[in-house]
C-alpha cells in the first residue's frame, strides 16, 4: 500500500472553508477520529497533518449534513464504532423497496402486525440491502447462496471491512460441459473491487457492499424524528449546536 | 449505618457495596467496594469509591476518592477530590482541588480552584480563575480563564479562547511580590505549547506557537510565533518573536 497524502490543518481549514472552532468541536464529538490527528515536527515547531482524502470527504459529509441534523446525532451516524449498534426502522426498508417477501423469507425476519415498529440491526440491514438488489437477476437458491456467504462474511468481521475496504459482492455462473451433460454452477465471492476471473464465468451481478452501506447510513439520516428514534442516543441534544 | 429505602449513610465509619441507591452519604470515613449508581453521592468526610461512580449528582466537600471512571450530571468538588479513571460531567464546578488521572470532559466546567487532568480536557466552555495544569489538549467552544496561579496546557484550542491577567496582579508590584513570595515563587502565568482558535485574546501567556483568525497578544505575553489569517494586535508589552499572515 502506498503512503497516504496528508494535508496540513491549515489546508485543510483554508480549503474547506471551516474555524478552528469547527474543527476542534467535531473532533470533541468524535466525528473526526483522534488517529487522523498525525502530528509532524516542522521547521516552526509541531504541525497537525491528516490524512488527506479521509478528512477531505469527512468535513464535506459533515458540512452537508449538519444542515439537517444535530451534531450529536450525526455523530452517532458517522462514527464507525457506533454504527455497528445502528439499527433501521422496518418502515424505511419498506419505503426504500428493500422489504418484498423473498428477501423476508430468506432472512428470517419476523414480519408480524409490529413489523413496522421493528429495527433492524445495521449487519441484517445489510443484508437485505444486498439481496434485494440480487433479488431481480438472481434465482431463489442463489439468493440464498448469497445470505450464507454474507452471514459468513459478517461472523469473520465483514462489517469492519466494508468500512474501509471497496468490497462487491459478486455472483457468478459457470457452465461446465463434458461428454454432452452440461450443467451450470453459482457462486458468490465477496471480494474487493475489479476481481477478475476466468472467462467461462458470466458475472450476473455485482453489488457494491459500501455503497449499500452508505445508502443505508444516508437514507437513515436524512429521515428526522420518528422511525430514526428507535435507537435514540442517550445524552441530550446540547444548546450550542451552531457548528 | 442507616438504610432508608435504598438509600446509604456512613456517619462513623464503614463500608458499603456497590449498587443501585437513590442517596449516598459519608460523613465519616467510608468505603464503597464496587460500581455504584446512585441519583446522590455525597462525601463530606473522607470517602473512598473503589469502582465506577455514576451519580446524577456527586458533591465531594471533604476528600473523595474514585478508583475508577466517573459519570454525573452535576459534580461539585469544593474539597479534594481524585479520580483515577475518567471523569465525564454534564456540569462540573471546582472550588477545591480536583485531579482526574485520565481525561475530563464536560458541558460546562468552572473551576476556582486547582485542576490537574493527566488527559484531555474537553468542555463547551471552560472557565478558570485557579490554576490548572493540563498533560493534554484543552479543548472548548469557549476558554476563559484568569490566571489565577501557574496555568499549563499542553496545547489548546478551541472557536473562542481568553486568557486574562488575574484579579491581584493588578492590585501593585508589593501584592505581587508577596504573592509570589509566599507561593514559592509562584508564576501566575499561562504556558502551553499551541494555542489555535479563531478569536484568541491573551495575557502573561507564554507559548510556542499561536495560530488564529483574530489574535490579539496582551501585556506580559511571551510568543515564538504568531500565524493570523485577519487580524493581529500586539500590546508594546508583549513579545512576539515572528509574525506570518496566513
Amino acid at each position: 500500500m502506498s503512503e497516504e497524502r496528508l494535508i496540513s490543518k491549515k489546508d485543510v481549514l483554508e480549503k474547506l472553508r471551516i474555524s478552528y472552532g469547527q474543527l476542534y468541536r467535531w473532533k470533541r464529538k468524535g466525528l473526526i477520529p483522534e488517529d487522523w490527528f498525525i502530528r509532524q515536527s516542522t521547521f516552526t515547531g509541531q504541525e497537525t497533518f491528516f490524512p488527506a482524502d479521509k478528512i477531505i470527504a469527512r468535513i464535506e459529509r459533515i458540512k452537508e449534513m449538519k444542515e439537517n441534523l444535530p451534531l450529536d446525532e450525526l455523530a452517532n451516524l458517522i462514527t464507525s464504532q457506533v454504527n455497528e449498534k445502528l439499527e433501521v426502522a422496518f418502515s424505511r426498508l419498506r419505503n426504500l423497496g428493500w422489504l418484498d417477501e423473498q428477501v423476508v423469507k430468506i432472512c428470517h425476519i419476523n414480519c408480524g402486525k409490529e413489523a413496522d415498529k421493528q429495527t433492524l440491526p445495521l449487519a441484517d440491514t445489510l443484508c437485505v440491502g444486498v439481496l434485494s438488489k440480487l433479488e431481480k437477476t438472481a434465482r431463489s437458491e442463489e439468493i440464498d447462496l448469497a445470505k450464507q456467504t454474507l452471514d459468513r462474511a459478517i461472523s469473520k468481521g465483514l462489517m469492519e471491512r466494508v468500512r474501509s475496504e471497496r468490497l462487491f459482492l459478486y455472483l457468478l455462473r459457470k457452465r461446465l460441459a463434458a461428454a454432452g451433460i452440461s450443467a451450470e454452477i453459482s457462486l458468490v465471492i465477496i471480494s474487493q473491487e475489479g476481481a477478475m476471473f476466468d472467462p467461462g464465468i458470466e458475472v450476473v451481478q455485482s453489488v457494491d457492499l459500501q455503497g449499500v452501506l452508505e445508502t443505508i447510513k444516508l437514507d437513515f439520516g436524512h429521515q428526522d424524528g420518528s422511525a430514526g428514534n428507535a435507537r435514540r442516543s442517550r445524552e441530550e441534544q446540547e444548546p450550542s449546536e451552531n457548528g | 449505618m442507616n438504610d432508608k429505602g435504598n438509600s446509604a449513610s456512613i456517619s462513623g465509619a464503614g463500608t458499603i457495596g456497590g449498587g443501585t441507591y437513590t442517596r449516598i452519604t459519608i460523613s465519616g470515613a467510608g468505603k464503597i467496594t464496587g460500581d455504584i449508581i446512585a441519583e446522590e453521592l455525597r462525601i463530606s468526610g473522607a470517602g473512598k469509591v473503589q469502582g465506577r461512580a455514576e451519580a446524577t449528582q456527586i458533591v465531594a466537600s471533604g476528600s473523595a476518592v474514585f478508583t475508577e471512571d466517573v459519570v454525573s450530571d452535576e459534580m461539585r468538588v469544593s474539597g479534594s477530590a481524585r479520580v483515577e479513571g475518567r471523569a465525564k460531567v454534564k456540569e462540573m464546578k471546582c472550588s477545591g482541588t480536583f485531579k482526574v488521572a485520565g481525561g475530563l470532559s464536560s458541558e460546562y466546567i468552572k473551576t476556582t480552584g486547582d485542576l490537574h487532568v493527566g488527559g484531555d480536557v474537553e468542555a463547551e466552555i471552560f472557565k478558570a480563575t485557579g490554576g490548572f495544569k493540563i498533560d493534554g489538549l484543552l479543548s472548548a467552544d469557549k476558554v476563559e480563564v484568569h490566571i489565577g496561579g501557574r496555568c499549563q496546557a499542553k496545547e489548546i484550542g478551541g472557536a473562542r479562547i481568553e486568557v486574562e491577567r488575574g484579579g491581584w496582579k493588578e492590585k501593585g508590584i508589593i501584592l505581587d511580590g508577596l504573592i509570589k513570595l509566599f507561593s514559592g515563587g509562584g508564576i501566575a502565568e499561562l504556558r502551553t505549547a499551541q494555542i489555535e482558535g479563531d478569536e484568541i485574546r491573551l495575557e502573561d501567556t507564554i507559548a510556542d506557537v499561536v495560530r488564529g483568525k483574530e489574535v490579539e497578544i496582551g501585556q506580559g505575553c511571551h510568543i515564538t510565533l504568531v500565524e493570523y489569517s485577519e487580524s493581529l494586535r500586539i500590546h508594546p508589552n508583549a513579545k512576539v518573536d515572528k509574525q506570518t499572515k496566513i
